[in-house]
């Protein structure tokens, strides 16, 4: 965890610099009261002191007190990038396959691939929610959902 | 008009068909969040909120309280049955809760979670009712300064408190602020921080930066261990849940100490549910004749903590109707629901809509009714959900997560924003920063930006326009208190530590 603080407390530092910066080029304080850059540049300012305060806490940590990284590895790395991955894909095609397919796709690849569970289960599950999903949010609420460029 | 006028006008809205109706649903699907681990009360209510757009506003509220509520009541199911907590405000049920289930004493454990929850959340309406209304004739006379200093107290106070690291807490705090200035400016109008994306004009959007840090980090989270299925051996007839006299009297005296205290700690911004769960607690086995056996399983360590947390929910619309201030990620949320809604809550609402002020309260004790009922004879059911295995939720709770973020706005961006805070709030968890704080944040931004700026206008830049009015002087003293006390204390040390050596 000493690692994994000191390296956020460097993000976060550039992070709030980066917020100051942006609030400079706002226009100043006028005659009404402060501007719109007042309260992200004192935010800014207020992030970049903790940053500094959780990198020097860190780093006078002794060395061996905590040296197991928080993150997992093998598998659940897999996983975890198999799910950003597959949400990221269903977001981008949403539009061009439509609702229904889309969420039994994404539904299906979840349990197949992520879980692994066997194609039958996948399958039956994938479309049950892709239909009750439909059924509670297109008939019940009067959403309008996306349809594919094919027309359902 | 009295307050029992007010009460019986509430009753005649809350008691529509409508408005049970979905009180009832709100109930049943809030003891769901509650008993599913890996989705909690902020999620199931934010995954509501668009959901709800189509009710009328008293309607969708008193839905969105129903959940909060019976995420209370069911959060005690896991922790008894299976140590698992459904929510954070449960946690401490487990300790003593999963010990008598360990000595097949599960079913008067159930039974009297929802009984002590009962008996705290009718408590804390009652409290509620004659409260609220003075309360809010109090805080019509707040001017900016004091509404700031209100909010800036909420919000070191939750920061200050959460997690284990108050730095970290602080992050997360300032984290959620910062996004609350994504957006248009409201006074002056100029863009701030929208990288030319148009969909980030309007600012982040709650409803998608709570669902994807809460429900979509903790998917990524229950990646990581195979969440697998469970086992449980009790059986649940409605004789067995009620618990004998010998549990009544030794759990009467600490379910009213409880909820009196957990009613007055919701009260204060930024004490909520959990807080107070942990808090009656610590207190029951202090003033306990056998502090030693809490945690072998007894009934006051189950008693006490479901009678805290309802109550301090109970005790959390109070400053969320009275004064506009969210006391915890929940009511905050609940917020977000009621500005969505067109409400504006704070003490002008008992004078604009008492309808929906006292058709809510009323509905309150309703819900308090509707969940024992509930709880007691359906827990069998609701144990056998649990046998749904995870890996079938995930992908369900993953779906609807994304669905509901998009129906907010039928806008795409919704959910690309809804994945990136899920990855922050991955990262977050892993790093052991709290989460709750960033919605807080966020929520009262704006309130926080806005009140800020009028108190310098109109003190033309002073600062210590902040100091010189009493109310607002008081609340900013206790929040730099609460922000600077740990320091002391470690300067204390310190300062030993120098004198020792010498």
């Amino acid at each position: 965890m000493r690692r994994a603080d000191q390296i956020t407390g460097v993000i976060v530092l550039i992070f709030s610099v980066a917020v100051i910066e942006g609030s400079r080029r706002m226009p100043p304080s006028g005659t009404f009261g402060p501007g719109a850059g007042f309260l992200p540049f004192w935010l800014g300012a207020a992030m970049a002191i903790l940053s500094i305060i959780l990198l020097v806490n860190a780093t006078r940590e002794p060395a061996q007190a905590s040296g197991r990284s928080p993150f997992p590895k093998g598998r659940a790395v897999l996983s975890i990038l198999m799910t950003v991955g597959a949400l990221a894909a269903f977001i981008s095609l949403l539009e061009t396959l439509g609702f229904l397919l889309s969420i039994a796709l994404l539904t299906a690849f979840l349990l197949r691939v992520v879980e692994q569970e066997g194609w039958l289960m996948s399958a039956t599950v994938a479309v049950a929610n892709s239909a009750g999903l439909y059924v509670i949010f297109q008939m019940l609420l009067g959403v309008s959902l996306p349809k594919s460029i094919f027309g359902f | 008009m009295g307050i029992f006028d007010n009460i019986l006008m509430g009753f005649g809205i809350a008691l529509s068909w409508q408005n049970l109706l979905f009180c009832l649903i709100g109930t049943i699907y809030g003891t769901l969040i509650g008993v599913l681990p890996g989705i909690g009360p902020v999620v199931g209510v934010a995954i509501l909120i668009p959901v709800t757009f189509g009710l009328n506003a008293t309607t969708a509220i008193i839905t969105m309280a129903g959940v909060y509520y019976g995420a209370m009541y069911g959060g005690s199911t896991t922790s008894i049955l299976i140590n698992v907590p459904g929510e954070s405000a449960s946690v401490v049920t487990c300790l003593d809760g999963y010990e008598m289930a360990k000595k097949g004493r599960a079913a008067p454990a159930l039974g009297m979670a929802a009984l002590a929850s009962f008996i705290a959340g009718t408590l804390a309406v009652v409290l509620l009712t004659f409260i609220a209304p003075p309360l809010a004739n109090v805080a019509l006379s707040f001017g900016p300064p004091e509404y700031f200093a209100l909010a800036f107290m909420g919000l070191t106070l939750v920061t200050s408190l959460a997690g284990e690291s108050m730095v970290k807490g602080l992050m997360s705090g300032l984290f959620g602020l910062i996004v609350a200035c994504v957006g248009v400016d409201a006074v002056s109008g100029e863009e701030r921080f929208t990288f030319g994306f148009l969909s980030l004009l309007d600012g982040a959007g709650f409803i998608s930066v709570a669902v994807g840090l809460f429900a979509v980090a903790e998917v990524l989270c229950n990646l990581e261990e195979s969440m697998g299925q469970v086992f449980i051996k009790a059986k649940f007839s409605l004789r067995s849940l009620f618990p004998n006299l010998q549990d009544w009297k030794d759990s009467l005296a600490p379910i009213f100490r409880c909820s009196f205290m957990a009613f007055f700690l919701g009260n204060l911004p930024g004490a909520g549910a959990t807080i107070a769960s942990f808090l009656g607690y610590a207190m029951e086995k202090k003033l306990s004749k056998h502090p030693e056996k809490f945690g072998t399983g007894i009934i006051e360590g189950v008693a006490a903590p479901e009678a805290a947390n309802n109550a301090a929910a109970g005790g959390s619309m109070v400053p969320l109707l009275a004064l506009g201030i969210p006391s915890s990620g929940t009511s905050a949320v609940l917020l977000g629901a009621l500005l969505v809604h067109g409400l504006k809550p704070g003490p002008l609402l008992f004078q604009s809509s008492p309808e929906f002020v006292w058709g809510l309260i009323a509905s309150m004790y309703i819900a308090n009714i509707m969940l024992l009922i509930l709880n007691l004879p359906l827990v069998g059911l609701w144990a056998s959900l649990l046998r749904v295995p995870y890996k079938i939720l995930m992908p369900l709770i993953v779906t609807i997560s994304a669905v509901g973020v998009f129906t907010t706005d039928n806008n795409i961006f919704d959910m690309w924003v809804m994945l990136v805070f899920g990855i922050i709030g991955y990262l977050m968890r892993k790093l052991k920063f709290p989460a709750a704080p960033v919605v807080l944040a966020l929520v009262l931004g704006p309130l926080v930006e806005r009140t800020l700026r009028q108190s310098l206008t109109i003190s033309h830049g002073d600062i210590t326009i902040f100091f010189t009015r009493p109310i607002s002087a008081a609340l900013i003293t206790i929040a730099l208190i609460s922000l600077f006390a740990p320091l002391l204390r470690g300067v204390m040390d310190w300062r030993k530590r120098v004198v020792e050596i010498s």
